[in-house]
């Protein structure tokens, strides 16, 4: 792990010191705990403060998003492998160019501790498509039983399901920690946040906490790469990545497609043509 | 640290009669109970339920005065006729509080301020008149509770009404208002303290910052990199600011279908792009450093120079909740450095 923050640091140096990018979006340790949270090198003696370890669990590709880091200039970004699937999504969707971003891969065999679900049924520890990679390959398979909970939740009967979601859902305070975390709810006026008319209910009731978490999943529908983020934020414990999960196994199953496996491949429900689409009603 | 009015001291299982006693009359009392690994305050009917151990609930004290949502007005327009407006009162039913810890009392002092300092706000002020508190001394704190930088520590009996102070054999209560003398009437087995009794040892929460030299610093530092350094990692949620005990801003909106509906006052947050937004589309506070600073200048310049207090009890939930690894106590260490930087070179 030493080896590869001084490899990481060597390269964000490099990259600061030849002026190839503006900025380094990595990890660091903060307060005395370990954890790794976001680190921006902006000058070369700011690699200093970059490492490397199993507690980045974070996904900082949501920074690509935010104008204060975009205002920096061209970036390089510290990904692992779920996280390339991110970039892949915002690539695909415009939203970066390729050409405009320093992808920085690191092979990685899971983080956190215990090892986050996540990471238990990952099939991209190694992030392709990358500028620069650090660590060795990591030959590690995937688990079986990714989608083991939903199918828990689907043996539910509807009663059931309701109760369980309507208590969940009642906790949420609408801090929009989920929104803010995801790097896949880049937009600049979020639907919750338009009141002309106002399409969703923002007081923090069963109903408005209904509308605004099932609209927030539909709209990841196709595009959530199971980074997990959203969940992990949640100040009330709520799982709402089991939402995003159900909708995640349903795309595979319907239109055998997972999110951000390359930067061209449009997801189902951002494909429309004429031709194929021949349903009456739909335009 | 107050004086008490009154000191008692009480035998173990006062808690447990107590609350017996309050719910036959009827009482509703509210305590910390654990749920699903969460700690929050919610209605008890015996003091069995009450969580053994927590640092503190996640929700707030605040929630109990200024709930995340409430409903002020609701309005209806009958077919053909005019629009009828009703008033809506507010849910106070006399409240007994029972297990807040010093940091979250003290902020209820910060929303006393702020709730009664031009208008007096009715919907608070009528549960804070109902609802008498009973703080415990804090026996363990966590790695982010920060109360001895900022406030009275871990024994701050101020705010109170009555403060509960463990004792190897019961515990030593300090009757600090009227309302606990009124709720010290039905305790049971309660003798006047000799002044000899010995409560058990709080939590030691070390001074980590010396934050009277904050202000100072950021009387001057309004335009600093400082703020985008701190900044850029701040994902812009409302975490911090919904469960910090002494934030109260709140957003204020009608929800109706085609015939009535209700006015409802919500928690809202300075950290939110939309908070300071203009129907002109210009906002004054448009990226995220400016949305950070406002928060801390609110806390520890804004509020000291209006009211005389400061807006933060360092209760560390800000700290726990942030998704992005924000550390409020890193932040104001920061400052702390920056300002001895700053005196040392002029």
């Amino acid at each position: 792990m030493q080896e590869l923050t001084a490899q990481l640091r060597e390269k964000a140096k490099e990259l600061l010191d030849a002026k190839t990018v503006d900025l380094v979006i990595g990890y660091g340790p903060t307060g005395d705990n370990g954890e790794m949270t976001a680190v921006f090198a902006r000058k070369p003696e700011d690699v200093e403060k970059l490492g490397l370890n199993g507690q980045c669990f974070r996904n900082l590709a949501v920074y690509l998003n935010k104008p204060e880091v975009r205002k920096q200039g061209k970036p390089a970004i510290v990904v692992k492998g779920c996280d390339r699937r991110a970039l892949n999504v915002l690539i695909r969707e415009r939203r970066l160019a390729r050409e405009d971003l320093h992808i920085i891969g690191v092979n990685c065999d899971g983080v956190g501790e215990p090892l986050m679900g996540k990471c238990k049924f990952c099939s991209v520890h190694n992030p392709e498509e990358c500028d620069d990679v650090l660590g060795d390959q990591i030959e590690m398979p995937a688990e079986d039983g990714q989608f083991d909970d939903v199918g828990e939740m689907e043996q539910l009967s509807g009663d059931e399901r309701w109760k369980f979601w309507s208590e969940k859902l009642g906790e949420c305070i609408r801090c929009y920690a989920c929104r803010q975390v995801c790097p896949m709810c880049y937009c600049k006026r979020c639907v919750v946040e338009k009141n002309i008319p106002q399409w969703v209910e923002t007081s923090p009731h069963l109903r408005g906490n209904l509308s605004w978490n099932v609209i927030r999943a539909f709209h990841l529908t196709g595009r959530c790469i199971g980074c997990g983020e959203c969940e992990r934020v949640c100040p009330m414990a709520i799982p709402i990545g089991l939402i995003n999960k159900k909708l995640t196994k349903l795309v595979k199953e319907e239109f055998q497609f997972a999110a951000g496996m390359t930067d061209d491949e449009k997801g189902p429900f951002s494909t429309f043509d004429l031709d194929i689409d021949t349903d009456k009603g739909i335009l | 640290m107050k004086e008490p009015e009154q000191k008692l001291v009480v035998p173990n299982g006062w808690l447990e009669a107590l609350v017996r006693k309050l719910r036959v009359q009827g009482t509703r009392v509210l305590a910390p109970v654990e749920r699903d690994g969460a700690v929050d305050f919610r209605e008890i009917n015996s003091a069995d339920e009450m969580a053994a151990n927590y640092v503190n609930t996640r929700v707030p004290l605040k929630e109990i005065l200024f709930p995340r949502t409430e409903t002020i007005l609701e309005f209806d327009q009958p077919s053909g006729g005019d629009v009828v407006f009703s008033g809506v009162e507010a849910n106070a039913a006399p409240t007994i509080v029972i297990g807040a810890r010093p940091c979250d009392l003290s902020a209820i002092g910060v929303l006393d301020t702020v709730f009664n300092w031009d208008y007096h706000d009715t919907f608070y002020g009528q549960r804070r008149a109902n609802t008498t508190f009973v703080g415990v001394a804090c026996r363990e704190a966590d790695g982010n509770c920060f109360c001895g930088s900022v406030a009275g520590g871990a024994g701050e009996n101020e705010g109170s009404d009555v403060f509960v102070r463990p004792t190897a054999d019961g515990a030593l209560l300090e009757i600090m208002t009227e309302r606990g003398k009124k709720l010290a009437q039905s305790i049971d087995d309660a003798a006047p303290a000799a002044g000899k009794e010995e409560p058990l040892p709080v939590a030691a929460t070390e001074e980590r910052f010396d934050v009277e030299k904050i202000k100072g610093w950021l009387d001057d530092h309004f335009d600093d990199d400082f703020w985008l350094d701190v900044s850029l990692k701040c994902l812009g949620c409302g975490a911090c600011s919904y469960l910090c005990p002494t934030c109260h801003c709140f957003d204020i909106v009608d929800e109706s279908d085609w015939r009535g509906g209700e006015r409802r006052r919500n928690w809202d947050c300075c950290s939110f792009a939309l908070f300071t937004l203009h129907t002109s589309g210009h906002n004054p506070r448009p990226d995220q450093q400016s949305r950070c600073r406002n928060r801390l200048m609110h806390k520890f310049k804004y509020f000291v120079e209006r009211f005389g207090r400061r807006a933060c009890v360092g209760c560390g939930r800000c700290i726990r909740v942030c998704g992005a690894g924000q550390n409020i106590v890193n932040v104001l260490i920061d400052i702390t450095r920056a300002e001895a930087a700053t005196s040392g070179s002029a």
